[in-house]
């Protein structure tokens, strides 16, 4: 008896999201398979990668990032550098410094650096807050206001600030919106109706599911990713079917292996080489999840992981 | 797999004798698919209908044992469905081209990742020796370097007369993984002669499956299937199908566990080596084989699959201990938190983000989060004191800081009761907020009023050392009891009624007001929502007082008193982890209207107060769980047989014992649903009755949604026999469903006006 495998795509769809403008425009999500699974049906659109670039990234001082953006002191220089990055599709520019409990940059500073971003840069960009819910309210209305026309991504909406947010960045500027969860997939699915309960359009919403560090509770994270995609492809659920960015470097970089030095840790070795594999390791399980776009860190990494995509597509 | 009755059926001799004890054939086979009868009370199950009907029970997917090792046994595809059991194992290659020196390395770096994560040690478990040459001395002699390291091996080898050198000196925790389409036959004399398990390889799937059941056929079903292909597409191909194959599909051809060589695959790019390892951490790779494994790699990737692999209903622990942050010694402050994983890294990372030492205490409390903890009793003064007995805090640490979680401040005068030395303070709310509270140090204006506050203590302290008797308690502690006019009386229940058993949930220590009421033993708030409870039809009143570790019996005396006399001695059930406080209660407690309610023993740490209900005629809330959620019904059940047989070996009638599966919440575990309404019919086909507490199902959903979700499963589950619940009687939707049930069930006549009466 001849063995012949039961492959088939699911019913459901993953709605297909098309970011920034031009020939340099790329489409995430559109499958109706599980992450990779290309005999069951082909992936029309592979998985992204952004490079994160941050309003604080003096804080980055491992070599590797340091050399690679040497001379570099604004936002637009590094976005630009970054942009020379073999496999990188998008931008991902990170406020992190506008949060008022922290160096509570103005709205006006960050909007001057987006504008320079767009205007050197051309590949399509994605923006991160200072995940202060109020700040990012005021934030997030004036980089979509600035911004208008770019067809950027603006990360995110939560539960607690989806009108403001969902109002100003999708249909006041016609700009895509993120939705934010933490792990909780009934929230998810709630934040994404809510969104469309304001009429905007499924194809306008990335949700972010909320991820972890591998070996930080990433169970939650993995259990998460495998039971939105499967609603939404099994179950053809039409509240699941944005797909997912997992910004995979912020928290790759904020553990332990990746920040304590040589000399706490002699015996694991370069600080760097630990990063690396960490960030490696935390974007190759999002995307073995369900993520339809990484935010990433190194040159390094981005690389492994870009060749990581191209080997599965 | 779980075989359905009717499969069983169709095997069945069909005859009706009744020889089994059962009416029908379909009945006992019913009863053979519950697992409540073996197939072998039946002396006419043909031998060849037995052994299809053993056939198809056997796990879909394998173990296959190596050493101490075990890989496979997976049931399910996806880890929330219910667990994954064996976790991967990794591999690093070494081959016959390598030079010695490049060997005589890699063996002894392989060594150098030796470490303990959160209770598990993390190394490289196996050594894949791969055999590039043809000659059997050269491969016999690598095999034999690798041997000695005490690892277990794969010996990839395709030739017959290196692999039988191989393993003579291989030893035993040995994988051969040689089979092919081409050599199968020669390889499985080998492997099952040396009693070693068979790795299978092939081209493709189609050939895969064939040279298995070739194998089969030989009898042999110790394998593993080497699903490395030339690409990672393929080689995750591979693996997806033929885990799916066996596990969705059913077909145990494939029902073998995997090796993936990515070293293969991946070529000489480490990171892209991790990249695919994490992959296959997750899509059913058994064994990971790699070039080689630095720190760098070790760290991520077994800190994935041990996240991948924890039981979902079982939360990581971390060990109970003294961790110091930030180069803490024994002069820095203690911070202390419970021992779930998430909790601790949560905290740890906030401290370490702080960059001031501190010594994080971790106290045992389950493996649960820190609320969660304490509602449960797992968190508690008394728990705190034993850790810092445990660990010899006191002469460990100078510094007498103690900075304890901003959710318990509740718990503040207790800690600081049971450890008299310290300086008990509470810190913040929630994990992030710590960093600027440790560098602000704002714990120090705490700690001198802690100071201070002691001093007057110890004073008053002097002297009253001695525990009081019930009755000692009762003439000092508990204040006159003060009967108001609430404008309703308990009606009694005749105690032959059949109907639905409503317990009050609604005095609960967890709710600000009581929890005020009662520590100044203020009837009103108490009063009040009891009245409301019994008016709305409640048949009885629990009590949860709280932990209430330090003067649990005088406020359960007092609480158990103020109700019964002002309400016609309504019955209660008693609910808190102090357990003298409960017996204080039955100690005052007025039976005429029903007996008390133990509120409630578990399989686990609270089983003996099964033997408390025992001692003083009390009906017990037996929770068919130990510690965390049951994993299935069958642990739900091998509970409740614990606890049954308990009961009963001390004399309790089965009546007086109520089995609670444990609702579980709907926004979290959706899918277990279907599974506690099973069990729940399970009590009932025992002949035992039940209870729970099932408003937790809505637990977190809107409050206009709960009791549309509440009154739902009220009645699918009084449909599966249970016979009582602790809900919130006030909720009118849901009284009037559990009395129209009770007229479906026919435990009331119907009249007209039955949601009035």
């Amino acid at each position: 008896m001849a063995f012949t495998p039961k492959t088939a795509p699911y019913s459901g769809r993953i709605h297909a999201v098309t970011l920034g403008t031009g020939d340099k425009a790329i489409t995430i999500g559109g499958q109706n398979v599980l992450p990779f699974y290309t005999f069951d049906a082909a992936i029309e659109h592979a998985p992204k990668i952004g490079v994160e670039i941050s309003d604080a990234a003096e804080n980055w001082t491992v070599p590797g990032l340091a050399e690679f953006y040497a001379g570099c002191t604004t936002m637009a220089q590094r976005a630009k550098k970054a942009e020379t990055l073999e496999g990188v599709d998008f931008v991902c520019l990170n406020f992190e410094s506008a949060d008022p409990n922290g160096a509570g940059r103005s709205v006006a500073a960050c909007v001057a650096d987006a504008r320079a971003v767009a205007e050197s840069c051309t590949l399509p960009l994605v923006i991160l807050g200072s995940r202060n819910v109020e700040k990012d309210g005021q934030l997030f209305a004036a980089l979509a206001e600035a911004l208008q026309g770019k067809n950027v991504l603006i990360m995110s909406a939560k539960n607690e600030n989806y009108k403001t947010v969902g109002a100003s960045v999708a249909l006041a500027y016609g700009q895509k919106v993120g939705a934010e969860t933490a792990d909780d997939i009934n929230l998810a699915k709630q934040l994404n109706i809510m969104l469309k309960g304001m009429s905007v359009k499924p194809e306008s919403i990335v949700m972010d599911i909320g991820t972890a560090a591998v070996g930080y509770g990433y169970e939650y994270a993995a259990s998460t990713f495998d039971r939105i995609r499967l609603a939404a492809l099994q179950q053809g659920d039409s509240d699941l079917q944005m797909p997912i960015l997992a910004v995979a470097s912020l928290d790759a970089w904020s553990v332990k292996e990746s920040t304590a030095t040589e000399e706490d840790e002699p015996a694991w070795g370069s600080l760097e080489e630990r990063a690396i594999h960490m960030e490696v390791a935390t974007a190759a399980a999002d995307l073995t999840g369900g993520a339809d776009a990484v935010v990433m860190r190194h040159p390094k990494a981005i690389a492994a992981v870009k060749q990581f995509i191209t080997e599965l597509v | 797999m779980a075989l359905k009755g009717l499969d069983i059926f169709k095997l069945s001799p069909k005859k009706n004798c009744k020889e089994c004890g059962c009416p029908t054939c379909m009945a006992f086979c019913m009863k053979v698919a519950q697992g409540s009868m073996s197939i072998d009370k039946c002396p006419y199950f043909s031998e060849e209908a037995k052994a299809k009907l053993n056939e198809s029970t056997a796990p879909l997917m394998k173990t296959i044992t190596v050493g101490s090792h075990k890989l496979g046994g997976e049931t399910v595809l996806f880890r929330h469905e219910k667990t994954l059991v064996n976790k991967n194992l990794f591999a690093v290659c070494l081959c016959t081209d390598c030079s010695g020196e490049k060997v005589e390395k890699k063996l002894a770096d392989l060594q150098k990742i030796d470490y303990e994560r959160i209770g598990e040690r993390m190394y490289v478990e196996f050594i894949y020796v791969s055999n590039k040459q043809s000659d059997p001395e050269v491969y016999a002699n690598l095999v034999k370097k690798a041997a000695a390291t005490g690892r277990s091996l794969v010996l990839a080898c395709r030739d017959a007369e290196c692999a039988r050198a191989a393993l003579e000196v291989a030893g035993k925790n040995v994988i051969l993984d040689g089979a092919t389409p081409d050599n199968w036959e020669e390889m499985n004399g080998i492997a099952t002669g040396a009693g070693v398990a068979l790795g299978v390889w092939a081209p493709n799937l189609s050939e895969l499956y064939d040279t298995v059941r070739k194998l089969e056929g030989k009898g042999n079903k110790n394998l593993v299937l080497d699903v490395t292909a030339d690409t990672a597409k393929q080689t995750l191909e591979n693996a997806v199908l033929t885990r799916r194959t066996a596990i969705k599909d059913g077909d145990r051809t494939f029902g073998y566990p995997s090796i993936v060589n990515v070293a293969k695959i991946a070529k000489h790019n480490p990171y892209l080596q991790t990249a695919l390892a994490s992959m296959f951490i997750e899509k059913y790779g058994s064994i990971i084989c790699m070039s080689k494994m630095s720190y760098a790699q070790a760290l991520p990737l077994y800190g994935l699959r041990q996240n991948i692999f924890t039981d979902p209903q079982k939360p990581m622990k971390v060990e109970t201990g003294i961790y110091p942050i930030n180069g803490a010694d024994e002069n820095s402050p203690c911070a202390l938190t419970v021992d779930f994983a998430l909790t601790y890294f949560l905290v740890s990372g906030e401290l370490e983000r702080s960059g001031q030492p501190v010594n994080l205490i971790i106290t045992d409390a389950s493996g649960m989060s820190v609320l969660t903890a304490w509602a449960a009793g797992k968190f508690s003064a008394t728990t705190v004191q034993k850790t810092f007995e445990d660990l010899d805090v006191a002469n460990k640490i100078k510094n007498r800081t103690l900075i304890i979680p901003g959710k318990v401040a509740v718990m503040k005068g207790e800690i600081q009761e049971k450890l008299p030395d310290w300086n008990v303070v509470v810190g913040p709310q929630e994990a992030v907020q710590l960093p600027k509270y440790i560098k602000n140090k704002d714990y120090e204006a705490s700690v001198k009023a802690a100071e201070a506050q002691r001093a007057i203590q110890t004073g008053e302290a002097e002297g009253e050392q001695k525990e009081l008797t019930f009755q000692e308690l009762l003439d000092k502690k508990v204040p006159r009891i003060e009967i108001r006019d609430m404008g309703v009386s308990y009606k009694p229940r005749n105690p032959e009624s059949k109907n639905f058993v409503v317990i009050g949930e609604r005095i609960h220590c967890i709710a600000p007001s009581i929890h005020r009421a009662m520590d100044e033993r203020d009837p009103g708030p108490i009063l009040e929502r009891a009245a409301q409870q019994i008016k709305a039809g409640a048949t009885y009143l629990d009590v949860n007082i709280g932990p209430a570790e330090k003067d649990g019996p005088e406020r359960m005396m007092w609480a158990v008193k103020l109700l019964q006399e002002n309400f016609n001695n309504v019955p209660l059930a008693l609910d808190t982890a102090n357990r003298r406080a409960i017996e204080a209660g039955i100690r005052v407690y007025n039976r005429t209207n029903g007996k008390p309610i133990v509120n409630s023993a578990d399989a686990g740490s609270r089983i003996e107060f099964i033997d408390l209900a025992a001692a003083n005629d009390a009906i017990c809330i037996a929770l068919c769980s130990a510690d965390g959620i049951a994993r299935d019904n069958e642990e739900r059940m091998a509970h409740c047989d614990a606890l049954l047989e308990r009961g009963l070996s001390l004399g309790m009638t089965s009546d007086d014992l109520w089995f609670d599966p444990l609702f579980l919440v709907v926004k979290g575990m959706q899918d277990k649903q279907m599974e506690v309404l099973e069990a729940i019919k399970m009590f009932s086909d025992k002949g035992l009755k039940s209870t729970g507490g099932l408003s937790n199902n809505s637990n977190g959903a809107p409050k206009e949604v709960r009791p549309v979700m509440d009154s739902a499963l009220i009645a699918m589950a009084m449909m599966q026999g249970l016979t009582s619940a602790i809900v919130n009687p006030n909720d009118r939707r849901l009284m009037e469903t559990i009395k129209s049930c009770d007229i479906f069930k026919n435990n009331t006549l119907y009249s007209d006006s039955y949601l009035e009466v």
